[in-house]
């Protein structure tokens, strides 16, 4: 059991899960489930949902804070920030679009998805949300609502990710702002902590086998839901796809005119990397090895755009984000309103800088995206099963994204030495 | 004023209590003392609530990470921990046995126990819990309760202990697990605020005497009306009481620990008693195990012939997670006090004071009343009214000299074990 790698384990969990929610029913086994095995996949989403709000805070206290070094380090920094944010922004937009388009949530009946929200959602929550939208209708309202005026009591309730969300993001730039010799033990704790938190994540994740196992186990698995489930696999696999062979070709050659094939073939070593480990972080070595010696990027520019977006550069996790968070909504039988469709591109854009370049982090961004538009959690359950296979996916486009960035810098800056019928634009 | 030592200041809050609750039933004071001296018991009682949790987070998360140090230290790290562990276990279970067969809080009469408890409860929260464990009566909810959510929303309530608990111990192996370098800011950081955290509890102890004074005219008032004859019936199940938590405490020292070095060790009892006397008699006047430790640790180096590499490190670590006494009188007086508001706690209750006094004597810091504090958690874990705490902490300070003892024996009985089992014993001449 030991040898057995993580994913591998959810996997076994999962199929143990299915199988048991397939024959609890014929069983007689519906309260014995209820009462002995459903608890342990509310603990699982308690769990996740616990360490969000940490997560949030530290991690984008952490990444913000650590924009300042990068920004003054070099005079490309506000243009690398600059063109990540676009294409996180272009990469959720592309997911939402398609899961818009495909609506894979639909692929359930009606009854279903009542059965579904009912099953997991905390009804509660939303509609304390939704009522509270309507009341206070002002159009500005979304704006008013962002900005907390109890920062312990934004962080004390989950639904309040955007307040939280706004803190870290003016505390991270305050850290800017003041005097680097003063926060330098401000700076090292908020780095320590994060680390700390992304241990935790660890730890749940270990967990994740038996949770996951639970959520499924009590879950009325049938036809509808798997084929539900593939149609979703598919859209994040289509927007991946649309990201990899039309967004970033288009990109490179509008910026650069850097043949794609020769880039696709420069930066395979890397993607293959990063497809068996889903870890950007991890595979980061054998970016830049293949940015430099492969694309000719110069060290310069590699050593610094790289990491940077290993960080903060996740196109394909955002992609993700996008389409999981609508599919959910839309199992539960939710539609949301444009508003809400922002908010996740928003939340999503902004997890992504916080997100750490680890496995499994995704995840719980996730929980942070679902939070911020008033989707209960739980419904992860129903992704959990397909995660592992589409992080390793993500994880090419993130570090995809990553070299198509470095390479119009480089571009940019006349540094990029195999770049053909390219004049520097000095 | 200044020269008096605390404790005694405490101990004439407490006489001045006592006399002015006799006056004002005398002279008919009772809405005076209500209204103008029963506020700063409240303040006392509540400042000692403010505390609970900072403490908790911060000197588990602070504890917890110190074990990583030790435990790769030294591999005897694991055994040493779970021997602290069962006695404290056992010394709850001792406390706990005691008191539902003594019952100090029956020496109230039922209608007293009614009185007080309306007095003193905030009866509302007791019945929302109540209410709520019934509705989600799943067999695991227990469990599930565990796990909270979102920690800043636990932290916002004092009665989630047991989830501030948990989180507290997630993050500390998280630091454990955390690499090196990044940890240490994050450490040096939870240290250093723990040691904020006990000079505030040292604050809060300063203001003692006169909360003492406070809890105790207002309790007297309460407690008797206008009859000075019911005054009686309180003391005399404060008396039981004490004398309970003194027969466990008794109970540990004179049969458990002798038993239990008689199963692991060569060491004759007597001849252990003999060597760590010093040490015990420093334990009972300064009611602290971290005062007492160098004196431990010379008693358990020169007169039991321990070596030094297990003594620094055994030794140390009981003083902070090893509260074998302080254990002891948790069980008793949360039991005691839910006895006093006539509260009946279930087997799942006891199970949870025995989690949660064996968690917070992890936590729980070395220095003298931050048992009082942890008792605070363990009350509010079981869903009794810590207000109650009002009824026990006039005679807090003599109770814990006489568990401080028991602390620092466990903590010698413990290094006994662990050097029996490896061979750390030395030559010594014997104790005369």
């Amino acid at each position: 059991m030991k040898k057995i790698p993580l994913y591998g384990k959810i996997l076994i969990g999962m199929a143990l899960g299915m199988i048991w929610g397939l024959s609890a029913e014929s069983l007689g086994l519906i309260e014995f489930t209820t009462a002995w095995i459903k608890p342990w996949g509310t603990i699982f989403i308690n769990a996740l949902k616990l360490i969000a709000i940490p997560l949030i805070i530290f991690s984008l206290i952490d990444g913000i804070s650590n924009l300042s070094d990068v920004s003054r380090l070099s005079r490309i920094g506000g243009r690398t920030i600059a063109l990540y944010l676009a294409t996180t922004v272009l990469a959720v937009t592309i997911g939402l679009l398609l899961v818009n388009v495909i609506e894979p949530g639909k692929f359930l009946s009606a009854e279903k998805r009542e059965e579904l929200s009912q099953a997991y959602a905390s009804d509660m929550d939303m509609r304390i949300t939704s009522a509270h939208d309507v009341k206070e209708d002002g159009p500005l309202q979304i704006l008013v609502d962002i900005v907390p005026d109890n920062i312990f009591g934004s962080m004390t309730n989950n639904t309040n990710m955007l307040q939280v969300i706004f803190f870290a993001i003016l505390f991270g730039i305050a850290m800017i702002i003041a005097k680097p010799d003063k926060v330098k033990p401000v700076k090292s704790f908020f780095d320590g902590a994060n680390e700390v938190i992304l241990k935790i994540v660890d730890m749940i994740m270990r967990f994740a086998p038996v949770g996951v196992f639970a959520l499924l186990a009590s879950l009325n698995i049938d036809l509808q839901l798997m084929k539900a489930l593939g149609v979703y696999s598919l859209n994040v696999v289509l927007g991946l796809a649309v990201m990899v062979f039309i967004t970033y070709p288009l990109i490179l050659k509008f910026f650069t005119r850097f043949p794609y094939l020769k880039f696709v073939k420069g930066i395979l070593p890397a993607q293959v990397l990063a497809f068996s480990t889903s870890s950007s972080a991890a595979t980061l070595p054998v970016t830049i090895d293949c940015a430099e010696k492969n694309l000719g990027i110069s060290e310069e520019v590699s050593s610094f755009v790289l990491p940077l977006g290993a960080t903060i550069n996740m196109d394909g996790t955002s992609i993700h984000q996008g389409v999981s968070a609508v599919f959910i909504a839309q199992a539960f039988g939710l539609d949301l309103s444009l508003g809400q469709q922002l908010t996740i591109l928003f939340t999503a854009v902004l997890s992504s800088i916080g997100a750490a370049a680890v496995p499994g982090a995704g995840i719980i961004m996730l929980i942070i995206v679902l939070e911020a538009v008033g989707i209960d959690p739980s419904g992860l359950a129903l992704i959990l099963a397909v995660d592992r296979p589409l992080d390793m996916l993500r994880t090419v486009v993130n570090i995809t994204g990553d070299s198509t960035v470095a390479t119009v810098i480089a571009s940019g800056e006349g540094e990029l030495v195999g770049d053909k019928g390219q004049k520097s634009p000095d | 004023m200044k020269k008096i030592p605390l404790h005694i200041r405490i101990f004439i809050g407490m006489l001045l209590g006592i006399i002015l609750g006799i006056l004002s039933i005398v002279f008919h004071l009772g809405p005076f003392v209500t209204d103008w001296i029963k506020p700063f018991g409240t303040i006392f009682i509540n400042l000692l609530k403010l505390i609970a949790i900072p403490l908790i987070l911060v000197s588990l998360i602070s504890g917890v990470s110190n074990l990583k140090d030790m435990s790769k230290l030294s591999r005897i790290g694991g055994k040493t921990l779970s021997l602290y562990l069962i006695t404290t276990v056992i010394a709850i279970v001792v406390g706990l046995i005691a008191v539902n067969s003594i019952k100090p809080g029956n020496f109230l009469s039922k209608e007293k126990q009614m009185e007080l408890s309306a007095k003193y409860a905030n009866d509302a929260n007791l019945r929302v819990t109540d209410a709520q464990k019934l509705k989600e009566s799943g067999p695991l909810q227990v469990i599930v309760d565990i796990v909270p959510d979102n920690i800043f929303g636990s932290m916002s309530n004092n009665r989630n202990m047991l989830q501030v608990i948990f989180f507290s111990i997630l993050f500390g192996i998280a630091l454990i697990m955390a690499p090196e370098q990044k940890g240490i800011p994050v450490k040096n950081f939870f240290d250093g605020v723990n040691e904020v955290i006990l000079k505030i509890v040292d604050i809060v102890m300063h203001y003692a005497p006169v909360g003492v004074f406070a809890l105790l005219g207002a309790l007297i008032v309460d407690f008797a009306g206008d009859d000075p004859k019911q005054a009686l019936e309180l003391f005399s199940a404060l008396g039981i009481y004490a004398i309970t938590v003194l027969l466990s405490l008794a109970l540990m020292v004179l049969v458990i620990y002798p038993l239990i070095m008689r199963m692991f060790t060569h060491i004759k009892y007597k001849q252990f008693t003999k060597a760590i006397l010093p040490a015990q008699i420093m334990a009972f006047s300064t009611s602290s195990s971290a005062a007492t430790l160098p004196v431990t640790m010379e008693c358990a180096e020169k007169n039991l012939g321990i070596k030094e590499e297990i003594t620094s490190f055994v030794l140390p670590l009981g003083a902070t997670v090893n509260m074998d006494g302080t254990s002891i009188h948790q069980a008793v007086t949360a039991v005691f006090i839910a006895q006093a508001f006539g509260h009946d706690l279930t087997i799942v209750d006891q199970l949870m004071i025995i989690l949660t006094a064996t968690l917070s004597s992890i936590g729980a810091a070395a220095v003298p009343s931050a048992g009082l504090i942890t008792l605070v958690i363990v009350l509010g874990a079981i869903g009794v009214s810590p207000e109650g705490l009002a009824l026990i902490i006039a005679i807090d300070r003599p109770l814990d000299m006489c568990r401080t003892i028991v602390n620092i024996t466990g903590d010698a009985v413990v290094a006994s074990i662990v050097a029996t089992t490896e061979n750390g014993f030395q030559k010594i001449e014997p104790v005369n």
